[in-house]
């Protein structure tokens, strides 16, 4: 019997008609963007005798966070329910229709703030606002069809789940897909905009007078990188907040079944945001790498110069995420009968854990009294000056993804028993296992080739200097000769010792030897050091990806050691999610306040200057004021939304998810 | 739940607290947001302590290079004794002058080389560094000639004795600096100078510029000869009278209204006036006479003849290949 909708259809038309009235806001705003004021006039605004900056900052950071959940989570909806469509397991279904629900109320709330930025925009940074509209007004239609598009479809997804059941399910799996395309192009095209104004490109900079087309201002260097950027973070991000939403249900439910129900989404929830968190690094130093050669002047100035702090408290904030992301996995072991035969491992991952941030968060440069700097001997201490240069970084960066990876091997074990032969597993497995392996000896062959083939020139540097790129190209080569190998050791049912190798060579190639071979690059061939660090990014690359496929298909079909009790956590874990949510709030907007602020005193960098009151650098403190007060106004936003939106199923129709 | 729910509310409100004060940590031990020295620079006048202003702040040397133990930039050259030579760049830079000396074969002063490094800097980079360092000139730094020499003297005061005198930058800075901005679109889209050429004379294409303008002997000569036009205007101008003609409206060619007796308004320039009639020429390159007993009022016009929409019915390519043409005009 299909669960009672009750309550459903009254707020439906409730969230229906809010949408509508957002979409409404949207169009109009969109209207009046390309309707615009000429470049002359008024050039700023105050905010009601406040600060402008301010104003706008405040407004489009709720605007970007909300919209990171109804972008993000649609992905992993779209995910749960083909999971759910291919497995035949109804409970994948039931918590991605969950999810929707709360995507459908918080859709016109992101869509009243994206109206209101576009108000406060005009109003209060009219030049800004027509010379941006001079150059995107074409795409501002194509934003507001998109939107249109993207809000009927999401209606459609959510209000037909029911009726599009059976063999109409492909239909709505489909809806679920054209739904991630709608907000991708439209996350795609806001993008252009605000990477456009990191790196303009077409445009005359005395006259202003833009010679580009739109397309050409559209694609400019930084706009891929930003986009698969966003994409990851807006995963993650919804992964975490669905995370503390489960865990507030947890806490408040009464009944078991219910527990068990949050229980199995906060696992969901958290999940989710470490496997997008993991490639997030990759991510953000393709996007550093881009913006640096866009702009040697921003990239220094966001890696050496006056963003350089806010990195350490990026990297304060990455670290509770990776550490409390793996002691939530910890803590779940103690609900699988079995996992108690990997516990003795976790204080060691542990261990990597706090030492690899401590190596991350230690700074190159600290400002010191001369009393200081004659106690120390110098400006820098004589050891911890190493853990401060990129080297480091890059070496404790790579063994934090490889330790929290490792964390989450242990707890997909932890019920697992005796493994099925190989042999068994029929022609798919080996087919993937085959695939798979090609991959995983493409990526570290092409690398190597093109440190092989480097010309020294192109880096300035001499013939000689070619030998330093030998060293991390014969390292890949080595982590492709183990492809072949762990091929074969699968092949025989000896998976977990090829998954062994496989680790325990990246961790010696990528973390210790290049991690110390960085100093030597450091300071014999400097520019090469870029090439070192994409080396390594992608030794963990591989790693993952090939041990992520030997561990599904090793533990293919492999005896249940013992049952997973969903619902039996400690509270302790629950708040641990709410941790999780709210830190990567905070770093939302940290890295939003890094991205707007790396424009320093520019509109639009190196083109159309801010000479507003307001075009200062603030300092880290200011700077976490302002994104506290934003992330405990976002919070308390989305907690009211989801109040009003929750269907409070698990507490009414809920079930134990396995 | 009600205890649940007051627990959550209090770890979220404690988790941004904690948060904001590690910012509050931050701003104090990095000393950002702290008093910093005004960039005092007197036009003539270059100090070390306004060129020091430059270089920890609105230059952003900092962010590459440090100054022996202050600063932990390592892009660029350490600019203390610490640095390539173990000497400071004031006494670094005498060195590095008499290699250049060999190099070129003509001599150079140490104030030569630092004017160099800064203006010129991928001429002669310090070995195991990238050639990387952008123009000061430009945006988004934007340093004026001044702040350059100031920068300069900062740079001899450390190990040497600062010698404005003897800083000799290249005569017409700021032209150069604000040519050097105007370059940036050229690097944008190459163009063709044979299609130019092509469309420069289509009298009936997009850009028809020849219906005006004389190349040689071929074109119109309503508006000004364009034969040798890039060797006495830089590329900057020529962009800027395609795109915007009536920003600067060359003499001779200015743009009359004269509204007849009959109501007719006649716009265009002058190219030949009598005691018994004016000739007009219009945008088109069309001669339009008006007798002089018909002209109840002429005034003159601050908006060119030539059309101001360049920009718009003209795509990039056939832009840059119009201006490939017009730029090899010598």
């Amino acid at each position: 019997m299909r669960p009672p909708a009750r309550r459903q259809p009254r707020r439906g038309r409730c969230w229906g008609g809010a949408g509508l009235l957002a979409l409404a806001v949207v169009l109009a705003a969109g209207a009046a963007a390309a309707d615009a004021p000429p470049a002359t006039g008024a050039e700023y605004r105050t905010f009601y005798g406040a600060s402008a900056r301010l104003a706008v900052w405040v407004v489009a950071e709720i605007h970007l966070m909300l919209g990171a959940f109804v972008l993000g989570v649609p992905i992993v909806a779209s995910i749960l329910e083909i999971v759910g469509w291919r497995t035949g397991e109804a409970r994948w279904d039931r918590l991605a229709r969950e999810l929707t629900g709360l995507l459908a109320a918080a859709f016109s709330t992101t869509a009243a703030f994206g109206g209101l930025l576009v108000f406060t925009l005009i109003g209060l940074y009219p030049r800004f606002m027509a010379f941006l509209t001079s150059v995107f007004h074409e795409t501002y239609y194509a934003y507001a069809l998109l939107f249109l598009a993207e809000g009927f479809t999401l209606y459609l997804y959510h209000y037909g789940w029911d009726r599009m059941r059976g063999r109409w399910k492909g239909l709505h799996v489909a809806l679920g897909v054209l739904l991630n395309l709608w907000g991708t192009a439209l996350m795609l095209i806001a993008n252009a905009w605000v990477s456009w104004m990191m790196a303009p490109t077409g445009v005359e900079r005395d006259t202003l007078r833009v010679v580009g087309t739109t397309w050409q201002a559209v694609a400019n260097p930084l706009w891929i990188p930003l986009a698969i950027h966003r994409v990851l973070a807006n995963v993650a991000f919804a992964g975490f907040v669905v995370g503390a939403y489960a865990a507030v249900g947890f806490l408040c439910a009464r009944r078991e079944a219910a527990r068990a129900h949050y229980d199995w989404m906060g696992y969901v929830g958290n999940f989710v945001g470490l496997a997008a968190l993991i490639p997030l690094p990759f991510a953000g130093y393709y996007l550093g790498r881009e913006i640096y050669s866009a702009s040697a002047v921003m990239g220094n100035n966001m890696m050496g110069g006056a963003f350089s702090w806010a990195f350490i408290l990026q990297a304060v904030l990455i670290g509770i995420l990776f550490v409390g992301g793996n002691y939530y996995l910890w803590i779940g072991m103690g609900r699988i009968g079995g996992a108690e035969r990997y516990q003795p491992w976790i204080k060691y991952v542990n261990l990597v854990l706090l030492v690899s941030f401590a190596v991350w968060l230690t700074p190159r440069n600290i400002p010191l009294t001369g009393e200081e700097q004659a106690s120390l001997g110098g400006q820098f201490h004589p050891l911890l000056k190493y853990f401060g240069l990129m080297a480091a970084k890059n070496a404790a960066v790579s063994f934090i993804i490889l330790s929290t990876f490792f964390s989450f091997l242990l707890y997909r074990r932890g019920n697992k028993g005796r493994r099925r032969p190989f042999a068994e597993q029929g022609r798919a497995s080996g087919l993937a296992l085959g695939a798979g392996a090609l991959v995983a000896l493409a990526i570290p062959l092409w690398y190597a080739r093109a440190l092989l083939m480097l010309d020294p020139a192109s880096l300035d540097l001499a013939a000689a200097q070619a030998g330093y790129f030998r060293l991390p190209a014969y390292l890949l080569l080595g982590q492709a000769a183990l492809v072949p190998v762990s091929l074969v050791l699968t092949l025989r049912d000896r998976g977990p010792l090829a998954q062994g190798l496989v680790f325990a060579w990246t961790t010696l190639a990528a973390v210790f030897v290049l991690g110390v071979y960085g100093f030597v690059v450091m300071e014999k061939a400097n520019p090469f050091l870029r090439h070192l660090a994409v080396a390594q990014w992608l030794m963990v690359l591989g790693c993952l990806l090939w041990n992520t496929l030997l561990d599904v298909l090793v533990f293919r079909g492999a005896a249940v050691a013992g049952a997973i009790r969903w619902g039996r956590m400690p509270a302790r874990a629950q708040y641990t999610l709410v941790l999780l949510c709210v830190t990567i709030v905070m770093l939302m907007g940290l890295m939003g306040f890094i991205r707007s602020g790396l424009r320093e005193d520019w509109h639009v960098y190196g083109v159309l200057q801010d000479t507003s009151p307001w075009a200062w650098t603030p300092t880290t403190a200011y700077m976490t004021r302002v994104v506290g007060a934003i992330v405990l106004g976002f919070l308390g936003l989305v907690g009211l939304v989801f109040w009003l939106a929750a269907p409070r199923a698990a507490d009414d129709d809920g079930e134990a998810p396995a | 739940m009600r205890r649940h729910l007051l627990g959550v509310a209090a770890l979220t409100v404690a988790v941004v607290l904690a948060i904001a004060a590690l910012g509050e940590l931050i701003t104090r031990v990095s000393g950002e947001g702290g008093e910093r020295p005004a960039a005092a620079v007197v036009a003539g006048v270059a100090t070390p302590e306004a060129g020091e202003a430059i270089f920890w702040g609105k230059g952003k040397c900092s962010t590459c290079h440090a100054v022996g133990g202050r600063g932990g930039a390592v892009r660029g050259p350490d600019q203390g004794a610490t640095g390539p030579l173990g000497q400071p760049i004031g006494l670094r830079a005498e060195a590095r002058a008499r290699e250049r000396s060999r190099a070129t074969g003509r001599p150079w002063t140490a104030a030569d080389y630092l004017v160099e490094s800064l203006l010129d800097p991928g001429a002669y980079v310090v070995a195991g560094y990238k050639n990387e360092m952008p123009n000061p000139l430009r945006p988004p730094i934007r340093l004026a000639p001044d702040e350059v020499r100031a920068a300069i003297v900062y740079l001899q005061s450390l190990g040497g004795t600062p010698d404005p005198a003897a800083i000799a930058l290249p005569p017409g800075l700021a032209a150069q600096a604000q040519a050097a901005a105007a370059e940036e679109w050229r690097a944008y889209v190459a163009g063709d100078a044979k299609k130019g050429e092509r469309l420069f004379f289509d009298a009936d294409g997009s850009a028809g510029c020849g219906r005006c303008h004389r190349v040689g002997a071929r074109g119109g000569d309503v508006g000004p000869e364009l034969t040798h036009i890039a060797g006495t205007r830089d590329a900057r101008f020529i962009v800027e009278s395609i795109l915007e003609p009536s920003k600067v409206i060359a003499s001779g060619y200015e743009t009359v209204l004269i509204v007849t007796k009959d109501e007719r308004h006649v716009t265009g320039i002058v190219r030949r006036e009598s005691a018994a009639a004016v000739e007009v020429a219009d945008s088109q390159g069309r001669i339009q006479r008006v007798a002089t007993r018909d002209v109840r009022r002429r005034a003159p016009q601050a908006i060119s003849t030539m059309p101001g929409n360049f920009g718009e019915i003209l795509t990039v390519e056939e832009f840059h290949d119009v201006l490939a043409y017009v730029l090899a005009l010598r």
